[in-house]
């Protein structure tokens, strides 16, 4: 990870600098002082490229020469901001993430971030940093000079400790962002439920308590959809239980200090669909089908990581979903832990079947205040949707409101679907409680009608959303904060919602 | 539709008597013990046939029985499955002159039917009694709800039309019809569609042996002022074109102009009820065939406003047409646009049969096409125009591509991206009915088949929020 440092400015003797400037704003600090020291040089050239600081624009300007011959950055990077007045944290993470790929050829930069108040120095400075991100744990043959350089950003600030404590935070939460990422680009062979539980009991070292359930465990339970999906694998399934209990106090030995909010996440580490076997077309992707798992693990990082003061329990469900002669079959019927029963029409609709026993067992154990789980669940998302935002369904408008919120905040954006019960009519089987799918018509509707039907409603309906984010799990190509490849969609989003709402 | 007369007393013989109940409000005597005995409660959709020495009586569950969709499906639920039933008495005294004008509403949407081509046919429902307390007090209300549920079903029937007999040619006859109601009706033939440098909706109609049209259809009303308009995606049969669809379930395709018949259903029901509101419909007419003449994949087009547009998929042809009809629309300078279009598979899949898709510009408009679908149970869900949405649209040869390649698109946000280049700054709504122009089975206020999705509710829409003189 990218080391950031908060300093008092200082002109560098080498590496990059980079001016972030609103629009049509003078030049001031190490703006000024280097263009006092190259004679008025960085005005003239970026006038010269008719940089004006507008959104999105950027100028590189290479080694200028400084009176006296002194020592200077070696480039020195022009970033946009847009208008002074309409600066929000958001604007300044996408400026810092386009920043970073016009310095990473550089083994060190400094922001000349002065003029910025101290939130939206620390914005830049996790632009910067979550477009960092790069899994290139399998190369053994890249060359070195294809490789980024960049390890040190100074951001140089007259408000250290006030941009100090906005950036702590964030920190941690980039922390949390990386390791999602890292569980999601995993290739399957290598990340297997078994793994993944490992990597979750990594987190205690935060104060996470991390237990990890295995099949005995959950045939004791009787978890019988979870285990119907694992049982074509070679690899046994987990349910890993992580507990931060940050209300009261600091984790780890704490008692809660109230109920728990409840975060779920499907951890198909991969799908092949099993009997109902998907074509070979493109099914390499389906190694993130853990994503919705893979945020939950990397926002319990982060409320750790950041000592958020909540009691928070995340849940992941981690399965390989495998065609074999163990394998479930399309028409078998298989008992869930609440008691309901489930014909298995499609053994590729099988992250419903994971969350129906996860979140069941979450209920029955933490009586949580709110319930959120994520999936990778549908395709039919991505057709409604596309790539750009996440499905929301919840049957607790606030929830819902709070969500949306929040996403719009971190760029990590969500859109309402319905719920209504003609659709939830789609499941009815004639053998059991319920078909595991409702046809194409609405496809991610009666999904998530599957998923409600496991959702408590004892005591009125337990709150409850459901955000299918099979659609922007993994983005195609490189985003402002966020490079091609796995996004780590949620992390950042649900951090927010906690640091909005259920904290203190 | 049925003959509704609307009477104090029943005529006796041997009509039946439908008698809508409220949940909860208690089903009266003599009729308590059998309503008891059958579980009738008066929920929706509760049905209960009793014989009685004065006749056959239905007990029908009007469910909460607040608003007027809720009486118009119980008269839905009294209309059905009356086989060898001619004349029904619907019994409205006691009841608000809304609900009982909502009963006979709902009776006449459910018990339509399209026989014109079956040659033997058992003896259908066709009067109406409607039994009132005060029928000249009903009958302001009839008049104003009978006119939405006759456009509704002049929108059925021209849905329900095969491809062989409502050709593009017999759509524009059927909707020049309209005249006699004070609707005046313009059909623009291909000269005049050159002249007006609709490529989109030549080309869609290119392959076909039908030629394409332009129908527009004006109601003055008597405000002075904008009109609003709606727009129309009239496909008459839909191959697919060079990009045909499979064989299979391709006779539906036939409905593929249900979002124009819609249209002009609402018009009818605007003219009808003598709405105060100026209104325009533009509808374009095609048949998008297989013929030598049939646009490519490939082809760049030139449309109306000007635009080219590099095509991807023949069968993506909706938006063409659609997008030389809106631009043409904007010429009577409507303060409100508002398009329905069975326009993509995608929205079935969003959506389902239960809902269709909302998408557009201006947000106080989508809020009322919301409220109006709402009121009349046409259902709408709001989705998405992303900025993702329009940059898929970008080509390598013309200034937008028609839709996006590759698996898993989200069509109907790139159709309604690709829409929203062609309606400039007017407040716009488009509607993506496909999956809720057909039902597969039947339901309250209407049998299997067409649903007229849209006629009523652009009605509902208008009498609304376009009717007050003061709106600007």
């Amino acid at each position: 990870m990218l080391d950031i440092a908060f300093v008092k400015p200082a002109l560098p003797r080498h590496g990059a600098l980079v001016l972030p400037l609103a629009e049509d704003a003078a030049l001031a600090g190490l703006a000024q002082a280097i263009d006092a020291a190259s004679g008025g040089a960085i005005a003239r050239a970026l006038a010269a490229a008719n940089f004006k600081g507008r959104k999105g624009q950027s100028a590189t300007l290479w080694a200028p020469a400084l009176e006296g011959g002194a020592a200077g950055p070696a480039r020195v990077v022009a970033i946009g901001l847009g208008k002074e007045a309409e600066l929000t944290p958001e604007a300044l993470e996408a400026a810092g993430g386009a920043a970073l790929g016009l310095v990473q050829a550089e083994r060190e930069a400094v922001v000349a971030a002065e003029a910025l108040a101290p939130p939206l120095a620390a914005a830049f400075a996790m632009g910067l940093l979550l477009r960092s991100y790069r899994f290139d744990r399998y190369r053994t043959t890249e060359k070195e000079e294809d490789k980024p350089k960049l390890e040190r950003v100074t951001v140089a600030t007259e408000a250290g400790p006030a941009v100090k404590a906005a950036w702590a935070p964030l920190r941690a939460v980039a922390e949390g962002v990386f390791l999602s990422r890292d569980l999601v680009s995993e290739p399957p062979n290598i990340l297997h439920p078994e793994e993944m539980a490992e990597r979750c009991e990594a987190l205690s070292k935060l104060g996470v308590e991390v237990e990890v359930l295995g099949p005995k465990e959950m045939r004791k339970l009787g978890m019988g959809a979870l285990l119907g999906v694992a049982q074509g694998s070679a690899r046994e399934p987990r349910l890993v239980v992580m507990q931060w209990n940050g209300a009261g106090g600091n984790g780890k030995g704490k008692k809660p200090a109230g109920k728990p909010v409840a975060f779920i996440g499907k951890g198909v580490t991969f799908d092949t669909g099993g009997i109902s076997i998907k074509p070979a077309a493109g099914m390499e992707d389906m190694k993130w089908d853990m994503a919705g798992a893979g945020a939950v693990v990397g926002l319990m990082a982060a409320l750790a990581g950041r000592r958020a003061k909540v009691d928070v329990v995340g849940l992941v469900g981690l399965v390989e979903n495998m065609p074999s002669g163990e394998a479930q079959r399309p028409g078998d019927v298989v008992r869930t832990m609440s008691g309901q029963t489930v014909e298995v029409i499609n053994t590729d609709a099988e992250g419903r079947l994971v969350l129906a026993d996860v979140i069941h067992y979450c209920q029955e154990r933490f009586e949580p205040r709110f319930m959120i789980d994520l999936a990778t669940l549908t395709g039919a998302i991505i057709i409604s949707l596309g790539n750009e935002h996440a499905g929301l369904f919840s049957n607790d408008d606030a929830l819902a409101q709070q969500i949306a919120a929040a996403g719009k905040v971190v760029g990590e954006q969500v859109w309402r679907m319905p719920l209504a019960e003609a659709y939830d009519k789609q499941l009815k089987s004639d053998i059991a409680d319920m078909k595991n799918v409702g046809g194409r018509p609405g496809g991610s509707i009666t999904a998530a009608h599957f998923i409600q039907r496991f959702v408590s409603t004892k005591a009125g309906p337990m709150p409850w959303a459901h955000l299918d984010i099979a659609g922007v799990a993994w983005s195609t190509k490189d985003l402002p904060t966020v490079p091609k490849g796995a996004t780590a969609f949620g992390v950042r989003l649900l951090d927010r919602l906690v640091a909005d709402h259920y904290e203190g | 539709m049925l003959k509704v007369r609307l009477r104090r007393a029943p005529r006796g013989g041997d009509t039946p008597r439908a008698v809508p109940v409220a949940e909860g409000a208690g089903v009266p005597q003599p009729l308590r013990a059998a309503a008891e005995a059958a579980r009738f409660t008066g929920g929706c959709g509760q049905r209960l046939d009793i014989p009685t020495p004065e006749g056959r009586v239905l007990l029908v569950g009007a469910g909460p029985a607040r608003r007027p969709l809720d009486w118009e499906r119980a008269g839905g639920t009294a209309a059905a499955g009356l086989a060898g039933v001619r004349r029904l008495a619907l019994d409205a005294r006691g009841l608000a002159p809304e609900a009982a004008a909502a009963l006979a509403a709902g009776a006449c949407l459910r018990a339509w039917r399209f026989g014109a081509y079956r040659t033997c046919d058992s003896p259908l429902l066709e009067k109406l009694d409607v039994l009132v307390d005060a029928p000249e007090a009903v009958a302001p209300h009839w008049e104003r709800v009978s006119a939405g549920v006759r456009g509704c079903l002049l929108a059925r029937d021209l849905t329900a039309e095969p491809g062989n007999r409502l050709t593009t040619r017999d759509f524009a006859a059927r909707l020049e019809g309209l005249a006699e109601h004070g609707i005046a009706v313009d059909v623009l033939g291909r000269k005049r569609l050159q002249r007006a440098g609709m490529g989109g909706l030549l080309a869609v109609g290119g392959g076909s042996a039908h030629p394409p049209r332009l129908a527009v259809l004006r109601w003055r009303g008597s405000h002075a002022g904008p009109p609003v308009a709606f727009i129309g995606k009239g496909i008459c049969f839909d191959t697919g074109g060079i990009s045909i669809k499979p064989a299979q379930g391709m006779e539906a395709m036939r409905a593929d102009m249900a979002g124009a018949a819609a249209c002009a259903g609402a018009m009818l029901a605007l003219a009808l009820r003598r709405s105060p509101a100026p209104a325009v419909a533009v509808l374009a007419l095609a048949e998008n065939g297989i013929g030598a003449e049939a646009y490519r994949p490939g082809d760049v087009l030139r449309l109306a406003a000007g635009t080219t547009v590099e095509v991807v998929d023949t069968d993506a042809e909706g938006r063409l047409v659609l997008a030389d009809a809106l631009h043409y629309a904007r010429r009577f300078r409507p303060q409100a646009m508002i398009d329905l279009a069975t326009l993509t598979g995608a929205i079935v899949t969003a959506l389902g049969a239960h809902r269709a898709g909302l998408f557009g510009t201006d947000a106080a408009l989508l809020a009322q096409c919301a409220a109006a679908g709402e009121a009349v149970g046409e259902p709408l869900w709001p989705m998405p125009i992303g900025q993702r949405h329009r940059e898929d649209l970008a080509s390598d040869i013309a200034d937008l591509k028609q839709c996006a390649t590759g698996r898993l698109l989200p069509d109907a946000c790139h159709a309604a991206a690709f829409l929203r280049e062609f309606v400039g700054d007017t407040a716009w709504a488009h509607l993506d009915i496909a999956g809720v122009e057909m039902r597969a089975t039947a339901a309250p206020l209407g049998p299997k088949g067409p649903s007229g999705f849209g006629a009523r509710l652009l009605d509902a829409l208008v009498a609304h929020y376009f009717e007050d003189v003061d709106r600007h």
